[in-house]
Order: C-alpha cells, then sequence, then structure tokens
C-alpha cells in the first residue's frame, strides 16, 4: 500500500476532530468548571441522548429500579407523575400494557451497565485475539509521559525544554540518550519515528488495522481506553492558556506515541507479523461505535420511573408557587437593607433565614461574578484568574495593591511548618527525618484529635483578608504584554453596573445600605477545592468581584452616568462587599472606610442579624451530616460545620451543591415565604421592566449554562460516580497539579468524586421564569446555542405568569399547561425550625407563614 | 507482663474477628475499631511500663507449643527488647491515629467492613512480627501482612489498575518470602532449638565458637536480607512501592508510608547477629542502601504525582536507614525509623492539600514558586543544564523517568525466563503428558513397593523436578483456572510425596501437609465449577468478571481456596510447609531449590486467576438469560 493512497482515503484531522467531541472537557483541576458531562450527545433529546452516552461509555442512565420503587413507597413518586410520565413516553397501546404490568417488577440486572462499546469493540477483540493485556502496559507507560510532560509544578525536573512540543520533547529522549526509553527502542519504531506523527500514525495504524475504514474507529478506542488524559490533551490544545506553564500538546502527538507504543509493544511479543484486525475472523459482529451505538434503545421502564421521580419533585415546587396565600402589595417604602446575593442554591436558606430575623431586609439574586468580568491578581497571587462564568471570555485585568509594607519575601528558606511539603529524599531528609519527623506524630496527634484548630497556612484562601485596595479605573489605553486592559472605564463601569442592576430589577427604592455577598468555601486537604467555590467566577471564591461592584456602584462619576441612563442611586445609599464562607458559615466585610454615621449604624444592625442567620443556616446543613451534632443548639452547630471545613480526614467539607434541583428567575416575592431546603436557585428579575425579553435574555445567558451546567454535573455524577464522576476521592492521588487520579498510574478522573454527590437526588433542573410565554417566546428565540438544552430538555422551562400565576411548561413544540402531580397538598409550616427537625433526606417544598405587621 | 504481651498480640486479632462477624453496620464498626485500639493502647503501655520497670531487660515469653514432633517443635514464642518496644510504640500510634482518622474519612464508604477487616488483619500480623520470638513467628505474620497488604491495594476492585498493581506488588512479595521461607528452614538446620531470637545474641558471642561455617552463614544472610529488601522496597525491587498507592489515603499511609516498608529494617535490626558477623553480607547490605538512596533520589524529582514522590522519598530514607544498619548504628536506625514513620504518614494524609498548598499558599508567601520563576520549571536544574552534554542530560532524565529502570530489569532477570519456561511447557503435546504422568505413577509405586532409601532419594529427584515443572505451567496459563488450581495441588502433593520418599518417616507430616492442601483444592475446585458454571473462561482471558461482587459467598470460598493452597497459616498446610522443609532438606539441601521455586510461583498463578474472576465490576451481560 503507498503513502499518497493512505492520505487520500483516510483523513487524520478530520477523524481526530471527529472523535474528539466524544472526549471529555474538564480542564485542570485549579479551576472548576461545571458543565454538561454528556456534552457530547446534547444535541439529542435528553433520554436518547443519555441511552447513546451509556452506550459508548458503558455507563448507567438511570438509578437502579430499586432505589425508584423506594421512593414511590415513601410517597415521593406520586401516582399522578407516574400517569403522567407514561403519557409523556408516547408508546403505544400494547406497549402501555405491558410497561404498566411490570411497572413494579423488580429485576436483577438494571443496576449494572451496558458494555462500553468503545472498551469492547475492535481493539478489544484484537487484543483478546493476541492475548496481550496491551492497556496494562501502554498506558503506565503513556500516562507517565504526558503527566512529566504537562506537570505543572510537583516534580523537581521538567520533562520539556522551553517552548518544546510533546512530539519534539519524547523523539529527543528515544534517540538522543544512552538508555532507551522503554518501549520505543524497538527498532521497528524507532525506524519510523523520523517521519513526523502524521506519517507515524498511518504507518502504525496500516500495520495495526490494515483496513482504513476503521481507523477512525480504533483512534477513538485508543482515546477512549484512557478519557481524562485524552480530554486534558484536547483541552490544553484548544485553549493553551488553561495553565500556567504553557505546554505545546496535541491530540495527534497523543495519538502517534500511543501508536508507536502499542506497536512496540507488540512487535516485541509477536515479532514483525501478527494477526491484524481487518483479519478478525469476526469481524463484522464486532459493534462499531458511530454506527451502532447512535441507534439508542431507552429502557422505557426505567425511563418512566425517572421522569416521574423527576415531575414529582418539580411538582412540589410548581404547587407551592400556584397555591401559596397571594402576596399582597409590598409597602412603598423602601426597605432598611438590600441585600445581594449569588444565585448559588447554597445562599438560598441564608437568605431565608435573613429576611425572617429583619423583614426590613430585602435580597436579591444574580450570578456571583456580579456583571463584573475581569482578570483578579491579588496581592498575594502568583498569576491573575478568571472571575466570571466561562463563557465571558474576560478583557480587563484588575490588580490588588497595597499602602501597608509587604512582609520581607526574600526569606526564601523553607518554614517549618510546611517542611512537610517538599519530599527530601537524600541529605536534607535524612536531617529532617532524624530530628523533626517525630514532632509529625505530636502533628498527626493533635490534627486527629483535635481538628478545627487552626492548621498553619493551609485554608487561607477563602478568607483572604482584603489589605490593598482594587486598581479598577484605567489609566491608560494600552494593553499590557498578554494583551488586557488595565482597569475599566467609567463608562464600562456604569454599563455594568447597570446591566446588573436592571437585570435583577434593582432600579428604585435603594435602601440607605446595600451589602454585596459574594461567596467562597474554605476546606483543606481537598484537591477538588476550586468546585466548592463560586460557579460564576470559575471557580473561584467572589470576593474581588463583590468589592469591584461595590467600588464601582459607589464612585459618584459612575452614579452620575447611571442617572444619565435612567437609575438613580441617592447619595445616602452605600454599597459594601462582603464574602460569605459557605463551608465555615462566617461572613467578613470588606471596604467598610468610607461610610458614613447612618450606614455605619444600618451595617452594624446587619451583621447582628447576618450572624443569627448564619448560625441558623448551619443548623440547617447540620441535618445532612450523619456524624454532625444531633442536638437542636444553633451554636453547637455551628462549631460544627467550623471544624468540618478545618479537618484533614474530613471529605465533605460541606455538601455543595448537592441539594440543586429548582431555579427560579423572577421577584423574591415569589419564593419569599417558601421553604425550598437550599434547593433553588435564585435570580432576581422583575417581569414588569421587561417588555421584549431582551433583559429575560440576558439573564437566561448566565443562568443556564451555570445553574444548568452544576445541575447536569451532578446528575450524571450521581447517575454514574464511576464513569461519569470521580469516583470516591478517597484513593485520588494529585497529578502535576492538573487533576487526580486513582493511585500513581491511572488515568485522570473527570467529573466529581462520590463525597461531593451520594445524597443528591439526580434530577433535571426546573427553571421557573416569571413571564407571560409571550415575552418568554421572545427571549427563547434570542438566546442562541443554549436553547439546545431547552428545546432538548436537558432542563425543564416552566413560564410561571406574573399575574394570574399560571403555569405553563416548555417543549420544543410549544406550551402546555402544567400538569401538577403533588400528591398531597402544599404543606404548610410555621417556620423553618419546625420542617427539619429529625428529617435527613431531602423535603418537599413548604409554605411558611407569614408574620403580622 | 506476659499477659499483656499476649494481650498486644491478640487484641487486633480479637478486633478483626469482631468485625468480621459483626453485621456490615459502620457505627458498629466504627465502635469495635475505637475501642479496641483504646484498649490495646492500655496494653502495650502497660507492658512497656512493665518493660521498663524490669530494667528494661529483654523478655520471652513461651504460650505454648503448638506442634511437637519427634524433635520438631513449633512453639508459639513471644520476645521483647529495645528494637520491638520502639516498634510496638510506633505501631501503636500510627495504629490508633488512621483508625481514628478513617472513622470519619470513610464514613458512608462501601468497603466500611472490608477495611477495617483488612486494617485490623493488617496489625495483627505487624504486632505477630514486632513481638514474634522465633522466625517461625516472624513468617506467620509476615505472610498475614502480605495478604492484607494485597487486600487493600485491590480494595477498589472496579478497576483494573488497582487490581492489577495488588498483584505486581503481591508478586514482590512472595518473591522476596522465599528468603524468609529458606531462612527459617536455614536457621533450623543450623541452630537447631536454637532459632530464638533471644539466643541468637550469645550465640555469636566473639568469645564463642560461630554456630555454623562462613558459606551457610552467608546464604543465610544473603536470603534475610533478599526478604527485607523485598518488603522495604530496597534495590532493586523499589518499583513496587509507589504503584501501591491505590488503596484508601490512609491505608497508603499506614502502609507504604509509615509501618510496612519499615520491616525489612525490622528483619534486618533483628538478625543483626547473623548477617553482621562477616563483612561481606554487611557490605551488600551497605550497597543496597547506597544504591536505594541514589536510585529512589533520582527518581523522585521526576515524579509528577504526589504519592509517588513522598514514596521514593521515603524508600530513600530507608536506605539511608539499610546504611546505617551496615555501619552498625541501631540507635539511630530506630530514631530514624521513628522520625520517617510520623512525617511520611503525615505527608501522606495530608497529600491532598498539595494543590492548594502550591498555587495559592507557595504562591503567596515564597516568591520562589516555581510557575513564576520559568528558569526552574524548565527541563533539569541549570547546574546540570551547563555542565552535562545533551546527550548525558536526556540519559539522565530517562534514567530518573523510568526509575532507575528497576522494574525492568527485574522483569526481564526474574520473570521473562520464568514465563518462557512455562509457555514451552504448556505447548507441549498431550502425550507427552500423559506419559509424564505415567512415569511418575510408576515411580511412585517403585517407591512404595520397598526399595532402598538410597534408591527412594534417587527416585524422588525426578518427582521433585516435576513438581517445579507442574507450578511453571500454571504460571503460564493465562487460559483456564481449573488447570490452574489443579496444577497447585498436583505441585504441592508432588512435594509432599518427594518428602516422603526421601523420609519414610515424615509420612504423618506428609499427611498433615495433605490435610490442608487437599480440603483447600477441593473446594476452589467446587467454587470455580459453580461460579464459572455460564462461562467460558478461555474466551476472554482478560476479562475481570466481578464475582466478589455478583457472588459474594463463593467467592469467599475461592479465597479461602487460595489462602489454603499458598500455605497461608490458617490451614494445617503452614506447619506443614514447614515441616517438610525441615524434613527433607535436613538430610538433602537441594531439595530447598525446586521446592521454593513452586512456593513463589503457585502462590502467584493462583493469585492471578482468583484476581482475574473475583475483581472488576461487573456489566450487564448483553444476551444472557
Amino acid at each position: 500500500m503507498s503513502d499518497t493512497a493512505q492520505h487520500t482515503a483516510f483523513d487524520l484531522d478530520l477523524a481526530i476532530a471527529h472523535i474528539a467531541h466524544w472526549l471529555p472537557s474538564q480542564g485542570p483541576i485549579k479551576d472548576f468548571i461545571h458543565h454538561n458531562t454528556l456534552h457530547a450527545v446534547q444535541d439529542y433529546p435528553f433520554h436518547d441522548g443519555v441511552a447513546v452516552a451509556a452506550q459508548v461509555y458503558g455507563a448507567k442512565s438511570y438509578l437502579p429500579l430499586a432505589d425508584y420503587l423506594k421512593r414511590y413507597n415513601e410517597r415521593r413518586i406520586s401516582d399522578q407523575a407516574l400517569e403522567w410520565a407514561i403519557a409523556q413516553a408516547d408508546c403505544g397501546v400494547y406497549q402501555e400494557e405491558s410497561l404498566r404490568a411490570s411497572l413494579f417488577e423488580p429485576d436483577g440486572h438494571s443496576h449494572y451497565p451496558p458494555q462500553s462499546l468503545a472498551n469492547h469493540g475492535i481493539r478489544s477483540a484484537w487484543l483478546n485475539h493476541l492475548e496481550i493485556d496491551l492497556n496494562g502496559m501502554v498506558h503506565p507507560v503513556m500516562f507517565r509521559l504526558l503527566s512529566n510532560f504537562l506537570d505543572q509544578g510537583i516534580s523537581r525536573w521538567a520533562m520539556p525544554k522551553p517552548d518544546e512540543r510533546f512530539w519534539d520533547c519524547v523523539l529527543r529522549l528515544v534517540q538522543n540518550s544512552l538508555l532507551p526509553l522503554y518501549p520505543f527502542h524497538q527498532p521497528v519504531v524507532r525506524q519510523m519515528l523520523d517521519a513526523g506523527p502524521d506519517q507515524v500514525i498511518l504507518n502504525c495504524l496500516g500495520k495495526i488495522v490494515g483496513d482504513e475504514t476503521l481507523y477512525g474507529q480504533y483512534l477513538l478506542e485508543v482515546l477512549l481506553a484512557h478519557p481524562g488524559w485524552s480530554g486534558m490533551v484536547r483541552i490544553i490544545e484548544i485553549q493553551p492558556n488553561v495553565l500556567l506553564a504553557p505546554r505545546a500538546i496535541s491530540l495527534k502527538e497523543l495519538l502517534a506515541v500511543e501508536l508507536a507504543c502499542e506497536l512496540a509493544f507488540i512487535d516485541k511479543k509477536h515479532g514483525h507479523t501478527f494477526l491484524q484486525i481487518a483479519q478478525l475472523p469476526n469481524l463484522h459482529e464486532i459493534p462499531l461505535l458511530e454506527r451502532d451505538a447512535i441507534n439508542p434503545k431507552v429502557p422505557l421502564k426505567m425511563r418512566v420511573w425517572h421522569e416521574a421521580m423527576e415531575w414529582s419533585l418539580h411538582s412540589e415546587l410548581l404547587l407551592a408557587l400556584r397555591e401559596q396565600a397571594p402576596v399582597e402589595q409590598i409597602a412603598e417604602h423602601a426597605p432598611n437593607v438590600q441585600a445581594l446575593f449569588c444565585i448559588d442554591d447554597r445562599e438560598c436558606s441564608l437568605r431565608r433565614y435573613l429576611e425572617d430575623i429583619d423583614s426590613g431586609i430585602e435580597t436579591f439574586g444574580a450570578p456571583g461574578f456580579f456583571g463584573i468580568d475581569f482578570l483578579y491578581q491579588g496581592l498575594d497571587d502568583a498569576y491573575p484568574v478568571a472571575q466570571c462564568p466561562v463563557v465571558i471570555k474576560p478583557k480587563h485585568l484588575i490588580l490588588e495593591s497595597t499602602d501597608k509594607p509587604q512582609p520581607d519575601k526574600s526569606d526564601k528558606g523553607e518554614s517549618l511548618s510546611t517542611l512537610h511539603f517538599g519530599a527530601h529524599s537524600m541529605l536534607r531528609g535524612w536531617l529532617y527525618t532524624q530530628t523533626l519527623g517525630l514532632a509529625y506524630a505530636l502533628r498527626l496527634g493533635w490534627s486527629v484529635l483535635r481538628p478545627g484548630g487552626h492548621l498553619p497556612g493551609i485554608q487561607s484562601l477563602s478568607e483572604v483578608e482584603a489589605h490593598g485596595h482594587l486598581h479598577l479605573l484605567r489609566e491608560s489605553e494600552e494593553l499590557n504584554e498578554d494583551g488586557y486592559l488595565l482597569g475599566f472605564s467609567l463608562t464600562e463601569m456604569a454599563d455594568r453596573v447597570g446591566g446588573l442592576l436592571r437585570n435583577i430589577g434593582l432600579t428604585k427604592q435603594f435602601a440607605p445600605l446595600i451589602v454585596v455577598v459574594a461567596h467562597g468555601s474554605s476546606s483543606v486537604n481537598n484537591p477538588h477545592f476550586a468546585a466548592y467555590d463560586c460557579g460564576a467566577c470559575s471557580g473561584k471564591p467572589g470576593a474581588p468581584n463583590a468589592r469591584a461592584f461595590a467600588w464601582m456602584v459607589n464612585h459618584p462619576q459612575v452614579r452620575e452616568i447611571l442617572r444619565e441612563h435612567g437609575i438613580a442611586i441617592p447619595a445616602g445609599t452605600h454599597f459594601v462587599p462582603a464574602l460569605h464562607n459557605t463551608s465555615r458559615d462566617e461572613i467578613s466585610y470588606f471596604d467598610q472606610q468610607d461610610l458614613d454615621k447612618a450606614a455605619r449604624h444600618e451595617l452594624h444592625r446587619f451583621q447582628h442579624s447576618m450572624q443569627h442567620a448564619l448560625q441558623r443556616n448551619a443548623r440547617e446543613r447540620c441535618r445532612w451530616f450523619e456524624l454532625g451534632p444531633k442536638s437542636h443548639e444553633n451554636a453547637e452547630a455551628h462549631r460544627h460545620v467550623v471544624a468540618r471545613a478545618s479537618s484533614i480526614f474530613e471529605p465533605r467539607p460541606e455538601l455543595n451543591h448537592s441539594n440543586n434541583l429548582y431555579c427560579v428567575v423572577g421577584r423574591r416575592n415569589l419564593t419569599r415565604h417558601l421553604f425550598m431546603d437550599r434547593r433553588a436557585f435564585l435570580q432576581s428579575y422583575d417581569p414588569n421592566s421587561d417588555h421584549d425579553g431582551s433583559i429575560l435574555v440576558k439573564v437566561l445567558s448566565a443562568v443556564i449554562p451555570v445553574c444548568g451546567g452544576i445541575n447536569l454535573e451532578y446528575l450524571f455524577s450521581r447517575i454514574d460516580n464511576s464513569v461519569y464522576g470521580a469516583g470516591t476521592k478517597l484513593p485520588h492521588n494529585v497529578i502535576g497539579l492538573l487533576g487526580v487520579a486513582n493511585g500513581v498510574e491511572g488515568d485522570l478522573r473527570t467529573g466529581l468524586p462520590s463525597q461531593m454527590i451520594e445524597v443528591h437526588e439526580p434530577a433535571r433542573l426546573l427553571m421557573v421564569v416569571e413571564q407571560t410565554t409571550v415575552i418568554a417566546d421572545q427571549a427563547i428565540a434570542m438566546l442562541g446555542g443554549w436553547r439546545e438544552w431547552l428545546d432538548n430538555e436537558w432542563i425543564r422551562l416552566v413560564a410561571c405568569d406574573p399575574v394570574s400565576r399560571e403555569l405553563y411548561l416548555y417543549s420544543s413544540k410549544g406550551w402546555t399547561v402544567a400538569e401538577l402531580a403533588a400528591g398531597r397538598p402544599l404543606p404548610v409550616a410555621s417556620c423553618s425550625e419546625k420542617i427539619i427537625v429529625g428529617q435527613t433526606r431531602t423535603i418537599p417544598v413548604h409554605e411558611l407563614e407569614r408574620r403580622q405587621g | 507482663m506476659s499477659v499483656l504481651l499476649l494481650a498486644c498480640v491478640l487484641l487486633p486479632l480479637i478486633g478483626f474477628l469482631l468485625i468480621f462477624f459483626s453485621p456490615d453496620h459502620e457505627h458498629r464498626i466504627a465502635e469495635i475499631s475505637l475501642w479496641m485500639t483504646r484498649i490495646k493502647g492500655v496494653a502495650v503501655l502497660g507492658l512497656l511500663v512493665a518493660w521498663a520497670a524490669h530494667g528494661f531487660a529483654n523478655f520471652e515469653y513461651q504460650w505454648l507449643v503448638l506442634y511437637q514432633h519427634d524433635d520438631y517443635q513449633f512453639p508459639l514464642l513471644f520476645f521483647l527488647d529495645r528494637v520491638g518496644a520502639a516498634y510496638l510504640f510506633v505501631v501503636w500510634a500510627v495504629f490508633s491515629a488512621i483508625v481514628k482518622y478513617c472513622r470519619v474519612y470513610l464514613h458512608r464508604e462501601a468497603g466500611y467492613k472490608r477495611f477495617f477487616q483488612a486494617i485490623f488483619g493488617f496489625a495483627f500480623g505487624l504486632n505477630l512480627i514486632v513481638l514474634s520470638g522465633s522466625i517461625d513467628m516472624l513468617f506467620a505474620g509476615w505472610e498475614i501482612v502480605g495478604i492484607s497488604s494485597f487486600l487493600l491495594i485491590a480494595f477498589y476492585r472496579h478497576r483494573p489498575q488497582p487490581v492489577r498493581n495488588a498483584l505486581r506488588a503481591y508478586t514482590i512479595y512472595r518473591f522476596c518470602d522465599v528468603g524468609l521461607l529458606v531462612g527459617t528452614w536455614m536457621s533450623h538446620l543450623l541452630f537447631h532449638e536454637s532459632q530464638h531470637f533471644s539466643q541468637l545474641l550469645t550465640m555469636f558471642d566473639p568469645d564463642n565458637i560461630p554456630p555454623a561455617g562462613y558459606a551457610s552463614l552467608s546464604i543465610l544472610s544473603w536470603l534475610i536480607i533478599l526478604a527485607a529488601s523485598g518488603k522495604s522496597a530496597q534495590f532493586p525491587f523499589s518499583f513496587w512501592l509507589p504503584r501501591a498507592m491505590e488503596g484508601p489515603t490512609p491505608s497508603s499511609a499506614i502502609f507504604y508510608g509509615a509501618l510496612s516498608i519499615h520491616l525489612g529494617v525490622f528483619l534486618l535490626l533483628r538478625t543483626m547477629p547473623i548477617w553482621s558477623y562477616h563483612y561481606l553480607p554487611r557490605l551488600i547490605v551497605l550497597s543496597i542502601g547506597v544504591l536505594t538512596v541514589c536510585v529512589a533520589t533520582l527518581a523522585e524529582k521526576t515524579q509528577s504525582n504526589i504519592k509517588g514522590q513522598v514514596a521514593y522519598a521515603s524508600i530513600a530514607q530507608v536506605g539511608i536507614m539499610f546504611v546505617e544498619l551496615a555501619l552498625g548504628l541501631e540507635g539511630l536506625v530506630l530514631l530514624h525509623f521513628m522520625g520517617n514513620a510520623f512525617l511520611r504518614c503525615y505527608q501522606l494524609l495530608v497529600s491532598p492539600s498539595i494543590v492548594a498548598h502550591l498555587l495559592r499558599v507557595e504562591g503567596n508567601v515564597d516568591s520562589d514558586f516555581y510557575i513564576k520563576n520559568n528558569e526552574q520549571l524548565t527541563f533539569l536544574p541549570a547546574s546540570i543544564r551547563n555542565s552535562l552534554p545533551d546527550v548525558l542530560q536526556n540519559t539522565l532524565y530517562v534514567f530518573a523517568l523510568q526509575e532507575g529502570q528497576l522494574e525492568l530489569l527485574v522483569k526481564k532477570i526474574f520473570w521473562e525466563p520464568l514465563k518462557n519456561v512455562g509457555r514451552q511447557l504448556n505447548a507441549v503435546s498431550l502425550w507427552v503428558k500423559i506419559l509424564a504422568g505415567l512415569a511418575m505413577l510408576l515411580i511412585i509405586a517403585i517407591a512404595a513397593s520397598g526399595v532402598s532409601s538410597v534408591a527412594r532419594i534417587y527416585l524422588s529427584m525426578p518427582i521433585s523436578l516435576a513438581m517445579a515443572v507442574v507450578s511453571l505451567s500454571a504460571f503460564s496459563n493465562k487460559r483456564s483456572p481449573f488447570q490452574v488450581w489443579h496444577s497447585v495441588a498436583l505441585s504441592s502433593i508432588l512435594a509432599g510425596v518427594a518428602v516422603w520418599l526421601m523420609v519414610p518417616s515424615a509420612w504423618s507430616d506428609v499427611a498433615l501437609f495433605f490435610s490442608g492442601i487437599i480440603p483447600s483444592w477441593a473446594l476452589g475446585v467446587l467454587a470455580l465449577s459453580v461460579l464459572l458454571r455460564h462461562y467460558n473462561f478461555a474466551d476472554e482471558p482478560f476479562v475481570f468478571r466481578a464475582f466478589a461482587e455478583t457472588r459474594p459467598g463463593w467467592s469467599l470460598m475461592l479465597f479461602l481456596s487460595f489462602l489454603g493452597l499458598v500455605g497461608f497459616p490458617i490451614t494445617p498446610a503452614f506447619l506443614g510447609e514447614d515441616l517438610l522443609l525441615s524434613h527433607a532438606s535436613s538430610q538433602h539441601p537441594w531439595f530447598a531449590a525446586p521446592i521454593t521455586v513452586s512456593f513463589v510461583i503457585n502462590g502467584i498463578a493462583i493469585a492471578r486467576v482468583y484476581l482475574r474472576l473475583c475483581m472488576g465490576r461487573p456489566v450487564e451481560l448483553r444476551g444472557a438469560v
């Protein structure tokens, strides 16, 4: 076979581009961006997409049947919801009959996933035939090369020279070393390496596969045998700036090295002649991924059960929205304090308590970057980080500076308290272990027996002290060396601030004090720490955004421009930034130096209410912790969450978004008197100020990716934690600061670890928009790419009429009146504590009785 | 004092049994474990105080004699001295800290019970080793530690990687156990009744006549050093240690950070009089230490994962301990051991913090952070870059990247020849096998019909050769689990027959040995036939079949059979193995060679089959009824 013939028939670049979309797209672990785990199939309707993915990756599609039956017996799945789900399934009469007959029949096998096509295709059939455990040989070699090449700072010696590509680096080590780089020294491989990656791939495929129609399939199976590393390489290839120390690598180079490695091992065992894939005796019986997986077979019974569960849960909120007592018109006078929170579901309960404690407080919700998109480099940061949702590419860089003298940084010696972060193998290590090693006995004893004590220097992140001020105002139009603008102009500030205020409907009735509460989370011994921080800030604590927002909106000239645009903020109104630590339930306030006396007084009162709210919040969170305190003492609960966040043996510093289920886009009145069990993302939005959906579309295009991404990532990580999720975090080993793997030579694990998702109820997000269907339609039409999630039902959308509270369910065919399937009337309770007492599972939405006056 | 000592050894065993028989209920198990560590603490501290009150005198205690036959006896013998006391304390301290840590860390983990069982089994083995009074006792503990280590590495059995690495570690363990097995036998041979550790010191007193000749003492020393360097991941076996970090982080911390890795050092400390008597073994220990330090230090530089880095750092420190041992600095070694154990344990426990530490704290406090400082993140350090030519730089890097080529080396020297022989044996046609079988029967028949003792010895030679051959064929058999099981049993039976031929009076001991082997084999075959009823194993020999999850009962049976066949101290076969060796080789030392080969290989072959069958992630079987 001549080389030219190979080129014409098989387009390598096209094949790689096609394969790449099957790979997970999770970047290095320092930023954690929640996204749809199954983005590869989101162009299918939800159930079809899940079925395709299940076949490809060998994953489960739904919970085990027993779980649904259990929920049914606990009356968390109602009969109406089952009926509704059967109707949605759209099956024939006979099918329906047999479905109903078998609905409650337990089966022994539904909890095992199907065999993965990616791992049981032509490649594995061929390896079986050759009797060689190729993955076991090739993967350690490949992972070693990849992790050392991409390493961001764990190993002492780096593998690449500056600006060296992966391929060149491997080539250098193979060809210019006295010791052979195993197994690339096999003559057959060594000879072909000079030809460059393209030719190496084609040569190897020619020898291994032999049939061009199967080349693509083979490459796909090679890459999906280690999805974690393949996905990481792909991310770095297309977005090189996700790494701090830049590395040049591409999927093609990865494939070239890996195929050469495979060929070397096979050659070593079987010599030059071995059976090719094209010569396999039963070739036509082997399922091919792209041919056989895309005709999904959705398991009807499981689909019905899953939809019934989702619709039961969704109905609980919808019922409450429709049935709750109508809210009297808001009093004309402005509230005493307004507080702006992140939409995060973890703030849902805190807002409820805050308003309950002081009815003069009004809260708002908006994505926690508060509309200010920038790269931020704090005083102590080594590098700038993006502080905005991943869909936005920031153009502005904000630096922090201080007037205080800095501690002398010239002392580069290791401090004793962090000694254990160096490995110290030889002489210095000998000295240390001889002398200080015994001290670690005490330290170990201390951290095990007395968690919560301060571990020096580890958890300092989200409690960063704000010691400097932000350089927000741009002084020159010059770009810095990385192509960023340093700061914002006044108009840009006014645009951003005004945009946010308009989105949340806060354009009049400003209170004298407005607190802007960002959030972050502190945890120790947790490589996934970024997944605990603010999702709208790409997994960072949102403090810089809150500070920037408050600084901008406090700026007189910005207010001047805003006034021209119709947002008149009274001179007596002050904005104060704050940071809520969601794991420790603590809050810190920044930049209060400019407050006048009245505002200071208000802030003092607010702080008092907040402190109380945080304690009650801590107690509500404690009901989930099996090993937490069982008493009703708020203070004890609070001590527990603080200790939990700083003990080295606690794999669950908090449970994060694991309750997420609802997203409500509307006025606070819609949800103010509801107990939603920390399940709702709450975005403020005023339906009356938006006549053409232009505000709604702005809101939705931030809310859908952030909340939808969180929800879908939790959903799939929960459904199959070992394929879509990262498995249990207990054996995780940090690889090159890029990610975690099981053990020393495992594949990178993507998705969420089981400790984050185990109590999650895997249901799709229900997004309720307080708007008429007409205007909602206008907004959806402008939505662009994210519409795919709505049309294919990866997210359920319901419109709640602002006046009549009628509920309409969205589908790609149009709106239909939502038939609620709540099995019982809306429960009512007098206060949150009465609802949560003794409860250890999720609680249906309750209405809270309103206080008089 | 003797009661306290017994309590120290037996409490973990009681804990293990309590957990084993308690229902799979997290809080109950946690309660048991916490209480056991507390009681254990009382026992350990009490023992140490009592020992101190006796003026730190060496203390020996014989509980009972487990087995006695002619001049052979197997006493349960315990011994406490300075070394044992230091180890005992560290073992208890680390173990209790880990139990406390895991109580929360493993909360809601699927294998909670399994984990605590394995940890307690491990603690039992460890205490047995530390307090053992003779090499036999030590060997029993050694085996228990090996198996529990194997189980904890394969704790996450759904993924092939941990399972593969468990086998790798087990293989090395098994191989190095040869050292101890043969060492046990040699110590029987050399010291007769006095293999008590307490008597070793006096025996090697310079005033006395050395108890054995130069050659045999050297061989014994080498064997001990082999066993020690395998367990402590020293040259050339370093590579298994980082790969064993597959279990939950605390189990890696306790095994490979803190305790298990220092067992080799313990063995050397215990047997110091033996191997330090001549200079050559000392020199060997010294060079193993130095080589390990060099290789591990280089390998650590290129570890891009945090646990691997800690593992190599720890290996290097143990290497330094070997050097100190060779120089005779016992006290320093003990201090070093304690420091290293606690430091590495802590390092592994907080290893997940490394991301936050490097990206945030170090970025904050220390401008030395090397991401900023690109100079340091490019290839090798400047001192090397500037002084070495390119080709040597690359060579150095490749050497470090491949961890000193040690795995390749060990594979090439030890495993590949065995595999090749086995493969060729399996390729032999059926007729040859049948003929060989008939020949064996004939030999046995001749021997049984009564020939002179000299003739019997000559007849036993082909039998023992056949034993090794059968083991080898089991080793390279990938297709049929039944054949592996049969071969292993057959190989053990041939060993018994060979001993019987050599020493006819030993028939009762042979019978004892068989009473462990034959039921285990039968149980295994039964379990296999039940498990594999609907499968043809040879169709997919590399698939992990996850029976431990789908058929837990029969998997346990298979596991018990596995333990029985490899001579684990749960059946009489463990004693029998020891007896056979001592009988046969007391008169015919050559016999040690084939029997150790089969000992190692049988264990590996059978472990591999067990892993293939019982580990893995269950999948929906398409088209299955």
